[in-house]
């Protein structure tokens, strides 16, 4: 199953809803142990109304979803898929604070309507009334990956001929202390070693909207969905091997074709074993991306967006890479992606 | 494309009993499993009366054959497994199989508890790894073998439907051969709370339907339908319970929380559920409505019925005086309920309701009816975020049921 | 309580509790339609608003619907509570 991305927006911890942006200045090291988002002025794209309600994750994912349907002049799409595997956290940790807090009582509604995990795919499609299908997908780091596989199956179908398709999670305070005291943060002190090299464990948590309007090829389209594969668990390497191989086939290719292999590693040694010891064999350029946005459950939606940024503009961002090899016509990237060396997930996207 | 998608397994825990059978006595014997809270450990508890499933978390552990398992995993497992094996499934991994649960609020029925303690006296270091919604459906999928596709939705009180029109569409596509698929919500304080500050929360037992409805009343449960493609039924002489015939998923558009008051969202849901189904309105027997019991959603769905139907709205009613709003669940227990009408030719009413409703021409079916000849039934479900979502269960062909 | 002070008082609340961020409490007309037109607020917001009187000025409104009439505007508002402050 396949499709065209004919728009797409990215907000994430670098500016990259800017169109000129694309990491020329930028370090191969991250800032911190928690990206935060670089937004747009927000009031640019979503009314008064909703602003002063929204949360964090509402005015990310209303942007991102209204900046992508506007680069292709109208705000109108035939469907509507999210991935979120953490939802509105800001909205459910406040209702649940004030919960505990006033014990029961007096407590008022705004963050409790807010905290249900569609409340970006249903406020998108209120924004731009949307009445056709609406879903969201909240599998940890599979929702993204089953929004997309939902929208390619969709646009097979012909129930649709546009699918504007998201992945949002945002990372808040109380997020930030619930992530390093279960111990998956990594240590600021080990920030120093770019994440392809990393002998420490635990990660750098990010937050981020990501947007595609998928459908037909057009004149504006940016690049091509070859397939998506999400994999429910691994055992070793060789099993990982097996399911690139296979997954590449069913997309009409070969390792050979591969320009890219875009690398879903977070720098987190024990975690990054399997991927890691499979990148090492396939003799590929290799690209990085989760030190540009931090691990989320759906930093896959922030890897499709650089993929095809990367077509597009057919150069490979230097800090993205651990070796410049220089890259030359760019015609089909696999990411491969993973969390917590568990769930795996392999999406090929290609040049139109 | 290929043929039909048949129900060969179904699976159902809630107040009305924990399994198919303690179901379908509760519904024929009228007997709601609506009370007072039992369980759940809330300021509110003799404020208000839900539909609490009649165990302890330690009871339902044992019945799940679980140890330490919160209450929402514990639920689903035990429906899950009752699916497989009303479907006959022991091998797996003999055919292509997906698991595509619901929830809205997941682990939340533990977080809920340790949450203040976490902040405050540092405890309960990794909890938040079991909050999030997959991973209830991870730990269930595991449990069982399934890995094939494993996923999960929310899409508030449409959540299950969702997940069957889902699990439909992946068979019809030759993507899976058979997929078990539903939703599960514990009570949680989060929600009853939540649902008490929008003021639709009816103190006593809820009325769906009726002119002097005041609200709903919350419930919790699990259930589960295990669909195969026509192919698989043939080939391992399945019994087929019912085919899922007709789905439909609409977004209202309208508010975050209410409905339109045409019900524009609904009635879309509904009519494209006929055009799956291929049939006219007039063919639907039975309509087994979302019917919460708010002053909003009887209007509006009443009168979504009636854009859709016109002067023939089929027989309806709402289970939710039964059951209780268990929300992600919902459709899934009301898709276990139509199958049994179907099976059974039976009409389960709609309980506790007596007065008409002023602005609507229709009302629903108050009393038991039993030898009701039934073969398409459709069942709604609406959510916040204007999910809407409409399915449509029908009789095998040649009108045999097993 | 004065009515008067109410009025000035809850002018402030409504903007903190409803986050109008970008609106004054001394431009809010005590006499101007706070839903629909006016302010333009919505039914959320009136949920908001009933937990407002109640946590402020132990006001306890039951019923939903009887919240139209009084939150028609700042003066509805303080009148009611006026009249069912203890």
């Amino acid at each position: 199953m396949e499709a065209y991305i004919n728009s797409l927006s990215c907000i994430s911890h670098h500016p990259t809803f800017n169109d000129d942006f694309f990491f020329k200045e930028t370090s191969v090291l991250p800032s911190s142990n928690f990206l935060f988002v670089t937004p747009p002025v927000y009031r640019d794209y979503i009314p008064a109304t909703m602003i002063r309600r929204a949360s964090h994750i509402l005015k990310m994912g209303l942007s991102a979803g209204l900046m992508c349907l506007k680069q292709e002049g109208e705000e109108k799409t035939d469907a509507i898929i999210i991935g979120t595997a953490m939802g509105c956290y800001e909205d459910t940790d406040k209702f649940l604070r004030s919960l505990n807090e006033n014990a029961e009582r007096m407590l008022t509604p705004t963050s409790f309507i807010q905290s249900t995990h569609n409340t970006v795919a249903g406020q998108l499609a209120l924004l731009v009334k949307c009445h056709g299908y609406n879903f969201t997908y909240v599998h940890q780091n599979l929702s993204f990956e089953y929004a997309l596989l939902d929208a390619l199956l969709l646009l097979k179908e012909g129930e649709a001929k546009s699918v504007l398709v998201g992945g949002v999670d945002e990372l808040i305070p109380p997020l930030c202390e619930l992530f390093e005291r279960a111990g998956h943060i990594k240590k600021t002190v080990h920030l120093a070693e770019p994440i392809w090299q990393s002998k420490t464990k635990g990660y750098v948590a990010g937050e981020g909207a990501v947007f595609f309007k998928l459908g037909a090829k057009s004149a504006s389209s940016i690049a091509k969905i070859r397939g998506v594969r999400p994999i429910q668990k691994i055992s070793d390497t060789n099993e990982l091997s097996i399911y690139v191989d296979e997954f590449l086939n069913n997309c009409g290719l070969t390792k050979h074709d591969l320009s890219v292999v875009l690398s879903g590693i977070n720098g987190d040694t024990e975690k990054d074993k399997n991927l890691n010891e499979y990148i090492s064999d396939i003799n590929l350029p290799v690209a990085y991306f989760k030190h540009l946005c931090g691990e989320y459950f759906t930093a896959s939606a922030f890897a499709l967006w650089f993929a095809a940024q990367i077509l597009k503009k057919q150069e490979v961002p230097t800090c993205a890479v651990r070796e410049d090899r220089s890259v030359k016509n760019i015609r089909h990237i696999l990411i491969v992606t993973h969390h917590n060396d568990r769930q795996y997930s392999l999406i090929c996207v290609s040049q139109c | 494309m290929s043929s039909r998608v048949h129900i060969t397994g179904m699976g159902i825990i809630s107040a009305i009993g924990a399994t198919v059978e303690e179901a379908f006595t509760s519904l024929t014997e009228c007997k709601t499993g609506i009370d007072k809270i039992k369980h759940l450990k809330t300021i509110h508890k003799d404020v208000f009366v839900c539909g609490e499933v009649k165990h302890s978390n330690e009871d339902l552990n044992t019945i799940a054959g679980t140890k330490g398992a919160n209450r929402t995993t514990a639920l689903g497992l035990i429906a899950v497994k009752e699916a497989l094996s009303n479907a006959g499934i022991k091998n797996i991994k003999e055919a292509r199989t997906g698991f595509i649960s619901s929830t809205t609020v997941a682990g939340m029925c533990h977080s809920e508890l340790v949450y203040s303690d976490f902040f405050q006296n540092k405890t309960n270091e990794n909890f938040i790894d079991s909050h999030f919604s997959g991973v209830s459906t991870n730990e269930i999928a595991a449990e069982m073998g399934i890995e094939d596709y494993v996923t999960t939705i929310s899409t508030a009180c449409s959540s299950a439907a969702n997940a069957v029109m889902l699990g439909a569409r992946l068979i019809k596509n030759n993507i899976l051969d058979r997929v078990v698929v539903g939703g599960v919500d514990a009570l949680s304080k989060f929600t009853l709370n939540g649902f008490n500050t929008l003021m639709i929360l009816d103190s006593e037992w809820c009325k769906p339907f009726d002119e002097n409805r005041k609200g709903l009343n919350l419930g919790e449960g699990a259930a589960y339908l295990v669909l195969e493609s026509e192919e698989q039924v043939r080939k391992f002489n399945k019994k087929s319970l019912a085919i899922l015939s007709g789905y439909g998923n609409s977004n209202d558009a309208f508010h975050q929380t209410a409905s339109s008051e045409e019900g524009y969202g609904a009635s879309l849901a509904m009519r494209k559920a006929l055009q799956v189904a291929g049939i006219p309105a007039a063919q639907i027997d039975y309509i087994n409505a979302h019917g919460t019991g708010t002053p909003n959603n009887d209007s509006s769905e009443g009168k979504a019925m009636q854009t859709v139907f016109g002067n023939k709205v089929p027989k309806f009613s709402s289970t939710k005086a039964y059951t209780g709003h268990t929300l992600a669940a919902a459709a899934a227990i009301e898709a276990v309920i139509s199958v049994l009408s179907l099976q059974n030719k039976i009409i389960f009413p709609c309980l506790n309701r007596s007065a008409q409703m002023k602005d609507l021409s229709i009302a629903p079916i108050s009393t038991l009816e039993k030898n009701v000849s039934l073969y398409h039934v459709m069942s709604n479900s609406f959510g916040f975020g204007g999910n809407c979502s409409a399915l449509i269960f029908s009789k095998n062909q040649d009108g045999s049921i097993h | 309580m004065e009515v008067q002070e109410i009025i000035k008082t809850l002018k402030s609340q409504i903007v903190e509790q409803l986050n109008l961020e970008e609106i004054k409490p001394e431009d809010i007309d005590a006499d101007a339609p706070l839903f629909g037109t006016g302010l333009g607020l919505d039914s959320i917001d009136a949920l908001e608003l009933i937990v407002l009187l109640e946590k402020n000025y132990h006001v306890k409104i039951e019923d939903a619907k009887e919240s139209k009439a009084i939150f028609a505007s700042v003066k509805t508002m303080a009148d009611y509570i006026v009249a069912h402050s203890k």
